[in-house]
């Protein structure tokens, strides 16, 4: 099998892969936009 | 100004320049002063991003922007954590790995030099006119609200940022804008705290934002698709990862904020931080400006925000004109009193019949009141034909310049500077960088020692530091500057991003192909835009950007195609 740079082996501080911290980044986004058609659609 | 004022003002960015060069004094070396030596924490990768796109004019325009406009510019970020993650995972593990100083030095072991260099000077001339604008756009909104010769005030921010950047290098950028952020959100949240505390005692935070609401301002997201209208979640979405690609990606100004990580899992994490907080950070910013517009709902606003302008036509025959214009605007403010009351109380009880006749009510007093504006701003042309009467930029700061306490005034002007510093710090540092790697020690004097490109990277400072302030000082003497700079960059950034696409996604495509593509895109792109200035075509420029992207890369397949060069050789070990 082949290995990984050295510098690609850290694993992220939180979560067990870094695409579970991209996925994290973009679920965290895309609330950020529930919030704010929330605050669009109660406050007009 | 009082005298707290001026402590705080100058006290605080003091501060931040004598901490910079104080953590930095150890730097002794190119790889120390160019990339910090590759020792920085998430944290200040992260703020140091953050601080780099946020420049003086985003804090002094985006709440002027919400007050004329609503909420929905936030929508133009919503592309950005998409973007952080595509280079999170594709370009910064290929900058890791080749160990590059600069964006542009992954061309050459991905083309050739030609490539790379033709890349870094298309970079360096439309940053390098960005850079006195970054000084010159606020210094101009500061000068006039302040009473400040405008020379003075870009001479101010030009030579502490050179000052700094020149004695620290790319540590002392970063560590500096770690500060100049704090203060900066800090300076933000404590405004905005302020604000609402100034609202009359029987007006709720529920009430301000109801009201706000019924006035169209708190429409953040918009679904519709509509191509001309230019901030909806698709275009935001869409056009924003586009843009932020290529801004992140490619611009060195923010590839050396990143590439000075400790590790790949720093510069990572200070990635997915921007991707985190910067969509709520310029919530913020913007939120900060409805509140402004809902505190003149209850303190009379002025008619005109840019001070300059209203001395100006009060000294001049117009003068009576202008002053019947501001007792008419008072009147309208008079009775919109009434109707805003009236709103707030249907709200309230939930009734919507009185909310609908009271909103009604309450958009007819606006309705009055932008038409005043407006005959005001006809007014003040007639007077001065060459005077600028967008007045939106002017709102925040003669907010703060007014109502805001003795010391809280400094705070918010150290935030502006700070913020006009840390842009520009980090634009002359990526000049300088790729001034001495991709030019003079790739092309021009090639075999020194460590201590003469050290020596180099600090005269490049200086010198860029330079064009950028003599640039900013006479910024006045051309018309419609911003928009000059503007249609400059456009010409040249869809170029460098296509290359750098063709680069990552075409991996058939070789140097030849991809140079002659690049070369004949920008000529296609140039012979646009003349036909354009012409009238022949009927084009924005900011088309420009997406054209020359996608002519590069096509150009460069087909060229790929006509030559068949050889396929593509493994990466080669740069030769700095």
């Amino acid at each position: 099998m082949r290995q990984k740079p050295p510098f690609d082996e850290e694993a992220p501080p939180i979560f067990t892969t870094w695409n579970q911290l991209y996925c994290f980044v973009l679920v965290l986004h895309l609330i950020i936009i529930c919030l704010f058609y929330w605050l669009t659609k109660t406050y007009s | 100004m009082s005298n707290i004022d001026w402590i705080i003002l100058v006290g605080t960015l003091a501060f931040i320049v004598f901490y910079g060069v104080w953590k930095t004094r150890n730097v002794k070396n190119v790889e120390s002063y160019l990339l910090g030596d590759r020792d920085l924490k998430w944290w200040t990768i992260g703020l140091s991003i953050m601080a780099t796109q946020a420049s003086a004019i985003t804090f002094l325009s985006t709440p002027g922007q919400a007050y004329e406009d609503g909420m929905r510019f936030a929508q133009f970020y919503f592309g950005l954590p998409i973007a952080m993650v595509i280079i999170a995972v594709f370009f910064l593990p290929l900058f890791y790995r080749l160990k590059v100083y600069t964006a542009y030095e992954y061309l050459e072991s991905r083309f050739d030099l030609r490539t790379r260099t033709l890349t870094a000077v298309l970079f360096l001339v439309q940053r390098g006119l960005a850079a006195g604008i970054t000084i010159y756009a606020p210094a101009i909104i500061l000068s006039t609200i302040l009473g400040w010769d405008l020379f003075t005030t870009v001479l101010i921010i030009g030579v502490v940022v050179i000052f700094y950047t020149v004695m620290g290098g790319t540590k002392a950028v970063s560590v500096t804008q770690k500060q100049q952020m704090i203060i900066i959100l800090g300076g933000m949240i404590v405004a905005a705290i302020i604000i609402l505390n100034k609202l009359p005692a029987d007006v709720s935070f529920q009430d301000t934002l109801g009201v706000a609401g019924k006035m169209g301002k708190l429409q953040v997201v918009d679904f519709s698709f509509d191509l001309s209208n230019r901030y909806t979640i698709w275009s935001g979405i869409l056009g924003g990862t586009f843009l932020f690609l290529s801004y992140f990606g490619t611009d060195q100004s923010q590839v050396q904020r990143y590439l000075s990580g400790k590790s790949l899992t720093e510069s990572r994490l200070g990635l997915l931080f921007n991707g985190i907080f910067k969509v709520p950070m310029q919530f913020l910013v913007l939120f900060v400006g409805i509140l402004v517009f809902m505190f003149y709902q209850f303190t009379p606003p002025p008619l005109h925000f840019n001070r300059g302008n209203v001395d100006n036509i009060e000294q001049s025959s117009y003068a009576p004109a202008y002053k019947q214009l501001e007792t008419d605007y008072q009147l309208v403010y008079q009775e919109k009193q009434t109707a805003i009351k009236d709103l707030m109380l249907a709200i309230e009880q939930e009734d919507e019949t009185a909310i609908q006749a009271a909103q009604t009510q309450v958009k007819t007093y606006f309705q009055q009141d932008s038409s005043l504006r407006a005959e005001a701003k006809t007014l003040i042309q007639k007077q001065n034909t060459f005077a600028k009467v967008k007045d939106t930029d002017y709102v925040f700061i003669s907010f703060i310049v007014n109502y805001l306490p003795v010391g809280l005034v400094g705070l918010l002007l150290a935030v502006i500077f700070s913020a006009a510093m840390s842009s520009t710090a980090s634009e002359l540092n990526a000049l300088a960088t790729t001034t001495v790697i991709d030019l003079y020690r790739r092309s021009i004097v090639k075999d020194r020692n460590d201590q003469h490109y050290l020596k180099a990277s600090k005269f490049f400072t200086i010198l860029w530091g330079i064009i950028a302030l003599s640039f900013a000082a006479t910024a006045d003497l051309f018309e419609n500057l911003i928009q000059a700079v503007n249609i400059i960059g456009s010409l040249f950034y869809g170029a460098i991003l296509g290359i750098f696409l063709i680069a990552f996604l075409f991996k058939s495509v070789q140097a030849r192909a991809v140079f002659l593509g690049a070369i004949v895109g920008e000529l296609i792109v140039l012979i646009t835009f003349t036909l354009s200035v012409y009238g022949y075509i009927d084009l924005a420029y900011l088309w420009l950007n997406l054209i020359g992207c996608i002519i590069v890369i096509l150009l460069s397949l087909l060229f790929q195609a006509i030559f068949g060069d050889s396929p593509p050789t493994p990466t080669k070990v740069l030769d700095r």
